[in-house]
Order: structure tokens, then C-alpha cells, then sequence
């Protein structure tokens, strides 16, 4: 492929874009600017199908591939039918079906789309992505609709208005008692990436938030595992979810990817709040994603503690299920956790990652936070800080005085690994599933580098409104169709991704 | 009316080909130059290169696999030729396409005497042989992982699931359908495949995009065809035997199978021959022998159900008790009621070869041998009179038709 075909395909593949005939209903793919059927009188309807549930119409197990699928075979590659006949050619993902599966079982079985990775043209060429990938219904990633409700009129305190988590379907397990505290942790599948997470946390967001995607004027997504060294992985999110107001076929929204170790995402946090409440902005709403598929040489210690996965945010005024009340950020020069320019790995200082630098750091923000808000750890129902493995954490909120029951919901690192710039995000996630209205919930995340960011949000009665809308971290920790892989296995998705 | 009656539209005066296999030491447009000497040689009276008006070629993915262009250059500089030189793309029906405008130049009477030639050199580039045929296919096929194999056994899948009634036969069947073509290859001295496999040996063989197996498929070759054809009035300046062509048809549809209304059928192979056998008032009750693009096996199967041989998803049911009752005899034929006929006598393209470009020009080489009785060792046995070619291009985007009688 090449640069114009790639940015020509973005425009019909990321959100399976087709065009409708208003007098008989034939759909087109890629769209038409007229119906084969009643000519160029004919009114073409836009409608894309990203949001949409197909059925397994017919496929086949690629066994001898394509060479720019060889890294993915064998797999399945189908026709899929939606509801009003329209059929377009896709590619089932996170399966690895039998070499000799009986079709027939597959035949209208529901599927969904999915934002994933077709291929690479080599290690420096662009990377293609599409939708036209799909997962079973019946399966890990359950169907979710996206109904879009108007805003209510109040305008409150800044804070989350929405947020979805994705963490894929695959896990390896860590030997007895695990890697500090780690006893299982989630890997992408071989077509996952930071950019494809991205893509679903943000999709879950608004499917959440139930926001009109083009009063998102903002997207950062926060990441130390980008897609390409010079590409922003937020202006791929943009495109796909049609964040701000469309103009020809780009958006009026802006962003960035940041990059702060594990504390990409959640520096951003205060400034999302800032930025909903300034008049010159010219919009409501600015979403932060914290993604990762984290790094670590093989073997290394953190090759037994790293994750895979995304967390999105939707900051806004109106809505709000959680109002960022205290904020403390605190930074210093320390050389604990590093990646040079070109080099595939971090490295780092082994000990000295502990008490000079991630201890000192969360455990400083997190006093100085409680101290500027006036309350005591008794004041404060959920405690959550980064999660390099389970237990750092938990040592760290234990000594500022938190109990096992503050630290507990948030402690999903154990189960999931740590998600790098998507672990403070991700635990937020799964204490905002179980918490009430009134809670209180101190956040302290940690980047390498080194700094900390505290929060305080307090929760409002809005969240339950929005709570038939979440998948919570806890239905995908457990979700029955995850599947353990070996360790050569997760070397190899972990290299593909 | 029966095939004497119709009007013809050009008469084969020649034909000639080359092996086809892995033909390492042999450029593309070498293949070609052979085939259309062996073609020359081949008219009985003989004839030579300045009676040729004008060329008629078909290939396919010369550009990708030899880094090549401008055919016309290349074929008069190997020809010593300045006509008129034109080269068609179709796929795997750039043959067929090419005999196609050849008959179109015949009969609006710009030529006379026409050289037709097919080539392709599939083994120059065979590890990137599986990407590149995708050309044919639809670019969100080949995103969504595709591969051509993949495409038809999708549709073979959905064949399966919506005909089979449960039943294995059907599966046999389609296995039954490379048997058969390998045993009729068995003598052909010039087919890349001479050996038997059964239907066990079809569906044990290695797995390439289930449920389609490598013995479902037709191979990676290298080769090429060509034929002379002239005017009918010009045929006896160079044989006393030509074999005219009757009927020539050509319909399209899309290239992406995602968006046809049935995968399994095709639509071009339903319009080219109701159309061929409206222009010449025959029917499949007609046609003795037919060579049929069997470039996986489902295809000869819907070919069966779309020409009207057999009804719509019972193709399987007759090519298995035909293929149970006929085993053993030199030619297999198909048989339903009082008819047989017999398919790929040579061993189509599953068992002498596939170069794509080639194939449309070999099949019509093939039936102008067997209907003049020179078909060598895969000599059908029976008289034959009338011969259908059917030629396609992708997973069915493009079909020919041709028929053919004495």
C-alpha cells in the first residue's frame, strides 16, 4: 500500500463506511455516489456499520496466507451480513480456529466489529488498521449499542462524564504466588496494539457517556508503547470515532499523544477539567486515554508484570458521575525507568525504582493531596495508586494509613498486570463500577522519570444512571472466554503487537 | 437446429501450445513465442507470419511477476511483425478475453487472418504468487485476509451448508471432480499433473484454506497457448478440416464476491452461456464435451448447476453417482438422464495446468484437438462434434463462453 491509498482506505474502512439508496434500499461498499439499481436520480444515505452487530454468512480457515497475513495464520476470513442484507468480506480476530473447522458452525453466528491491525509494510513502512475485523458476539467481547442522549442542561463541577475500559481477551499466568503480587496478566492478540486499544477504550466511553462523539474537542492519549515513534495515535482515535465536528473529512478537535512513563495519561487529567471550564475552548468535552502494551525484555523482572490494555476518560461539565475535587502533582529529576530513542525495551534501576523513586514520589502527592483537601485516609472510601506490580501499591497506601478495604477494588493489577500509562486509569476504572454516590476516591498515579499525580473525585448519584452501560473491570477480569496462553505464545503476541 | 447449422464466426486453422509446468528457463514472452510457432506449425496447407493481420494476446500478471510491459513491443520485436497488436487483462479470462475481441475483429471484417496467444509465468515470483493474484480480488478481500483459495472456499462453505442436506457425498463429490480431471491427464503430454489421486488422497492432501485442500486446487504454472483464426470463407486456403467457432460470449460482474446476491452460483457463467446458447440455438443436450475453468473444484460443480446441466444444488448428487458408476472408463462422463458429457478431457486446468493467462487459449486449443480426432492419448473415444469452453476470470467476475463444432 502506500501513503494516499492508506489515507483513502481510513476514510471507508475505520468505521465501515457505506452508502444507502433512499428508494431501494441497496447498499454499497465503498460507498456510490449513485444506486445501481435507480440510476443517478437516486439519494445516497452515509451510513457506517461500526456500531453494528453482522452475522457469519460464509468463510473459510486461511491455513497457506497471504504473506502479509502469515502472522496471523491460521484465521478465519468470512462474508458478514448485516440485518439489511449488506455484506461485506471480513476477518474473525481473537480466534485461532481448527485447521479443519466445520464451517457450517460458524454460519450465523452474530459478530461484531473491531478495530484492528490488517498488517505492516515491514518494521519502518506505515501500519494499516481497519474495522472490518470481527469477534463473536457470544463470546469475550459482548455487543454493546451506542445510543446517543442529549446532554441535560445543568452545567456542575468538572469531572468524569464517562469512561471505558478494554482489556484484551488473552492472559498468562505467573507460577505460585506470582511476580509481586502479579498471579495473571493480560496480552494483546497478534493484531492489538496502544493505537487499537485506544480506539476501544474511546469507543466505550462514549458508548458510556452516551455523548455525541463531535462534542469531544479534545483527545490525548497517554502512552509510553506508541504505534510510530512520529504519528499520533490520537489523530487515529479521532478518525475512527469522528471526535468534534466533522469538516470535509478531517475534525474540528485537536490533541496530542504525551509520554511520561506510567503518568501519561493521568497528568493529563487537570488539564481536561481546565480546559472543559475555559470559555476559548469552544467546547464541553476532552477525552484522556491511557494505553499501553508494556514493554519489557525478555526475561527481565518486569517480563513477568507487565499488561496490556486501555482506559478512557470523558471530561466534561454536564452529566458528571465523578467531580474532580483536589488535585497535587509532584515531580523530580530521578533516573529510575528509561527508554532511549530506537531501543525496543526500558531499562532500569532495579531497587532504586522503590523507595527513592516510586515511594517517595506516591507517597508525597498522596499526603500533600489529602493535607490541601483536609481530609484523613477515614474521610476517603477507595485508595488507588499505580500499579507496578500489587504490591507497591499496597504498601504505599498502608503506610499513609489506607486499610485493605480502601485498596482492594482497585487493586486489579494483580489480575491484569501492569498497564503502564493505563494501570492509575484502569484502576479508577473498576472502583467507579462498584462505587456509590457521596464516595470519595483518592487517586495517585506514578511515571518514572519521575512524578506523581493525586486526585480526590468524589462520586455523584449520576453514576447510576450511566452503570447498564459499562462492562465492568470485574466481568472482564473474569470473563469466562478469556484464554490462557503459554509463555512463548505471549512473547509472540507481545512481539507482534 | 443442430451445431452444422449455425452460422460460424471464425474458423481455428491452427492451434499449437507449450508444456505447462514449472518452466524455469523459459521468459514469458519466450512461452509465447513457442506456442504460436507450434500453432503455425500446426496449419495443415501452412502459413506464414506476413497472412497474420493483426495479434490478439491475454495475460495476466506479467507486470508483477517479470516486470514487464508494452507485450505489443515485445511480440513484434520476437514476431518481425508491425501489426496491429492488442493485449487483454482479465485475470485468469485474459485468454478467453483475448479470443473474444479476436472474433469481435472477425466479424465486424477489420481482419481476416488473426494470431491468438494466452501466456503466464506464474514461477518467476512464486513467493509473492499468492499476494499478487489477489489483483483479481477486491482490495477489502484481500484486507479482510483473503486469499484466492480462501475466496472459493467460501463459497464451497456456503455451497456445502446450503445443498449438502448433511450428506458427506457432497464432499466426496467435490473431491471427485480432481480425480476424475487427474485421470483424464493421465495421457496428456503436455499437462504439469500425470497421476491418479482418489478422493481420499483429494481430501487427505494438505491443507491451503478449509475446506479446500491442495488437490481441490489448480497449480502455480508457467505456459502458453495460441490459435489462428480467419473468416470462415478464408479457412480452406489452410485446412480442409478447421473447426469453427460458433458462438463467443462475454459477460461481467463484480469482482468482490461480498456483494453478489448468491456465491454459489455465477452470475457470468449463467448470462455467457444462456447467451451462447441463445446465438446459436443449441442447448447443453448439444455439447459432447466442455472445457470448464476448474480452478478449484467447486467451480467445475457450479458451472454444472449454472450452464443448466444440472439443477441448482444438485450438481454434487450428479457428480458423485456419475463419478461411482464411471470410475475406470478413460473419460468420466457426467451423466443426467440420456445425457453425458464429458468435462476437461484433458485434464482441465486442475491436472494440466493453470499459467492464468494461458488457460482460456489452451482450453480452446484442447477442444479444436479433440474435435479433429489429433487430441493424442486423451482422445475421447466417442464422436464429437460440438464443444463448449468456458473461461473465468476471478472468483467469477468475468466469464467467456465459446462454443466450437466441426
Amino acid at each position: 500500500m502506500s501513503e494516499p491509498i492508506a489515507r483513502r482506505q481510513s476514510l471507508t474502512d475505520y468505521r465501515i463506511s457505506a452508502s444507502k439508496c433512499s428508494v431501494c434500499g441497496s447498499v454499497y461498499f465503498p460507498p456510490k455516489s449513485f444506486c445501481n439499481n435507480e440510476g443517478r436520480a437516486s439519494k445516497m444515505i452515509k451510513h457506517d456499520y461500526l456500531y453494528e452487530k453482522g452475522d457469519f454468512y460464509s468463510g473459510s480457515v486461511i491455513v497457506a496466507s497471504t504473506n502479509k497475513f502469515k502472522y496471523l495464520s491460521p484465521y478465519l476470513s468470512c462474508i458478514v451480513e448485516f440485518k439489511d442484507g449488506f455484506r461485506i468480506p471480513g476477518r474473525i480476530t481473537d480466534h485461532t480456529p481448527s485447521e479443519t473447522a466445520d464451517i457450517g458452525k460458524y454460519i450465523n453466528r452474530p459478530i461484531i466489529p473491531r478495530f484492528r491491525r490488517l498488517y505492516a509494510d515491514g518494521e519502518d513502512g506505515l501500519v494499516y488498521y481497519s474495522s472490518m475485523n470481527f469477534s463473536f458476539a457470544d463470546e469475550y467481547y459482548p455487543y454493546q449499542e451506542y445510543t446517543v442522549l442529549p446532554p441535560s442542561k445543568e452545567i456542575e463541577k468538572p469531572g468524569i462524564v464517562g469512561y471505558g475500559a478494554y482489556i484484551p481477551k488473552y492472559r498468562i499466568k505467573n507460577e505460585g504466588d506470582g511476580a509481586a503480587g502479579v498471579k495473571e496478566r493480560t496480552l494483546p492478540y497478534a493484531d492489538e496494539d496502544t493505537t487499537t486499544f485506544s480506539v476501544e477504550a474511546g469507543k466505550r466511553a462514549l458508548i458510556h457517556a452516551a455523548l455525541d462523539s463531535s462534542y469531544i474537542k479534545k483527545v490525548h492519549v497517554g502512552t509510553e508503547s506508541p504505534t510510530y515513534a512520529v504519528k499520533p495515535i490520537m489523530a487515529t482515535v479521532t478518525q475512527v470515532l469522528e471526535l468534534g465536528e466533522k469538516f470535509e473529512d478531517g475534525f474540528f478537535s485537536g490533541g496530542v499523544d504525551t509520554q511520561f512513563a506510567c503518568k501519561a495519561a493521568t497528568d493529563m487529567f487537570i488539564d481536561a477539567c481546565a480546559l472543559v471550564n475555559y470559555p476559548q475552548f469552544g467546547g464541553e468535552y476532552a477525552m484522556i486515554i491511557g494505553s499501553d502494551n508494556s514493554q519489557a525484555a525478555p526475561g527481565d523482572a518486569l517480563d513477568y508484570t507487565v499488561g496490556a490494555g486501555a482506559t478512557a476518560y470523558i471530561f466534561g461539565r454536564r452529566d458528571v458521575i465523578a467531580t474532580l475535587d483536589y488535585y497535587v502533582s509532584y515531580t523530580s529529576d530521578t533516573p529510575d525507568f528509561y527508554r532511549r530513542e530506537h531501543e525496543k525495551y526500558p531499562r532500569h534501576g532495579g531497587r532504586f525504582t522503590g523507595e527513592p523513586a516510586y515511594f517517595k514520589h506516591v507517597k508525597t502527592c498522596m499526603k500533600a493531596c489529602l493535607e490541601k483537601s483536609g481530609f484523613t485516609p477515614k474521610d476517603i472510601q477507595y485508595v488507588i495508586c499505580h500499579s507496578p506490580n500489587a504490591q507497591f501499591p499496597t504498601r504505599a497506601a498502608t503506610e499513609i494509613g489506607f486499610n485493605k478495604d480502601q485498596i482492594e477494588p482497585g487493586l486489579v493489577g494483580q489480575k491484569i498486570g501492569n498497564l503502564y500509562s493505563g494501570s492509575c486509569p484502569t484502576s479508577l476504572a473498576a472502583v467507579l463500577d462498584v462505587a456509590f454516590p457521596g464516595d470519595k476516591i483518592l487517586m495517585t498515579s506514578y511515571g518514572s522519570g519521575a512524578g506523581s499525580d493525586s486526585y480526590i473525585f468524589t462520586v455523584t448519584p449520576k453514576i447510576e444512571e450511566k452503570r447498564n452501560r459499562i462492562i465492568p473491570m470485574r466481568e472482564q477480569i473474569e470473563n469466562p472466554y478469556r484464554e490462557y496462553v503459554d509463555y512463548a505464545f505471549y512473547r509472540k503476541m507481545k512481539e507482534s503487537a | 437446429m443442430t451445431a452444422n447449422q449455425v452460422k460460424p464466426i471464425a474458423a481455428i486453422v491452427g492451434a499449437g501450445r507449450t508444456k505447462f509446468g514449472e518452466l524455469w528457463y523459459d521468459d514469458p514472452e519466450r512461452l509465447l513465442f513457442d506456442a504460436g510457432l507450434s500453432c503455425m506449425e500446426s496449419v495443415d496447407k501452412g502459413i506464414h507470419r506476413n497472412q497474420l493481420e493483426a495479434c490478439f494476446f491475454g495475460s495476466f500478471l506479467y507486470q508483477a511477476t517479470n516486470k514487464m510491459g508494452l507485450v505489443p513491443g515485445h511480440m513484434s520485436k520476437e514476431l518481425g511483425l508491425n501489426v496491429p497488436i492488442t493485449m487483454t487483462e482479465a485475470a485468469c479470462a485474459s485468454g478467453g478475453s483475448a479470443i473474444y475481441s479476436a472474433c469481435l475483429a472477425l466479424r465486424s471484417g477489420q481482419y481476416d487472418t488473426v494470431l491468438v496467444g494466452g501466456f503466464e509465468k506464474m514461477t518467476d515470483r512464486s513467493n509473492k504468487i499468492s499476494d499478487d493474484l489477489m489483483f483479481a480480488a477486491d482490495p477489502s478481500e484481500f484486507g479482510a485476509g483473503f486469499t484466492f483459495p480462501g475466496l472459493y472456499a467460501t463459497m464451497m462453505s456456503r455451497y456445502i451448508y446450503d445443498y449438502s442436506e448433511g450428506k458427506q457425498e457432497c464432499e466426496d463429490a467435490l473431491a471427485m471432480v480432481s480425480s476424475k480431471n487427474h485421470h483424464h491427464a493421465i495421457k496428456n503430454d503436455f499437462a504439469q499433473f500425470r497421476r491418479e489421486f482418489t478422493p481420499e488422497a483429494v481430501k487427505k492432501s494438505s491443507l491451503v484454506a478449509y475446506p479446500i485442500r491442495l488437490l481441490h486446487c489448480s497449480p502455480v504454472s508457467d505456459g502458453a497457448a495460441a490459435l489462428i483464426l480467419t473468416v470462415p470463407e478464408k479457412a480452406s486456403m489452410y485446412t480442409d478440416t478447421p473447426i469453427y467457432i460458433i458462438s463467443s460470449q462475454l459477460a461481467t460482474h463484480d469482482v468482490s464476491i461480498y456483494t453478489r446476491e448468491s456465491i454459489t452460483s455465477i452470475k457470468t457463467t449463467k448470462l455467457a452461456s444462456t447467451a451462447a446458447f441463445k446465438e446459436t440455438g443449441l442447448s447443453y443436450k448439444d455439447i459432447q464435451i466442455a472445457e470448464v475453468h476448474d480452478c478449484f473444484t467447486i467451480e467445475e460443480a457450479m458451472f454444472l448447476e449454472d450452464s443448466g446441466y444440472y439443477k441448482k444444488g444438485e450438481a454434487w448428487k450428479g457428480i458423485y453417482e456419475s463419478y461411482e458408476a464411471n470410475k475406470g472408463l478413460k473419460h468420466v462422463p457426467y451423466v443426467n438422464g440420456q445425457n453425458e458429457l464429458i468435462v476437461n478431457p484433458g485434464g482441465g486446468l486442475k491436472a494440466d495446468g493453470h499459467p492464468v493467462g494461458a488457460t482460456g487459449v489452451r482450453q480452446v486449443y484442447e477442444a479444436w484437438a479433440q474435435l479433429r480426432g489429433q487430441a493424442g492419448g486423451q482422445q475421447v473415444e466417442e464422436k464429437l462434434d460440438t464443444a463448449l469452453c468456458h473461461n473465468i476470470g476471478g472468483t467469477g467476475a468475468i466469464c467467456t463462453v465459446h462454443i466450437l463444432r466441426r
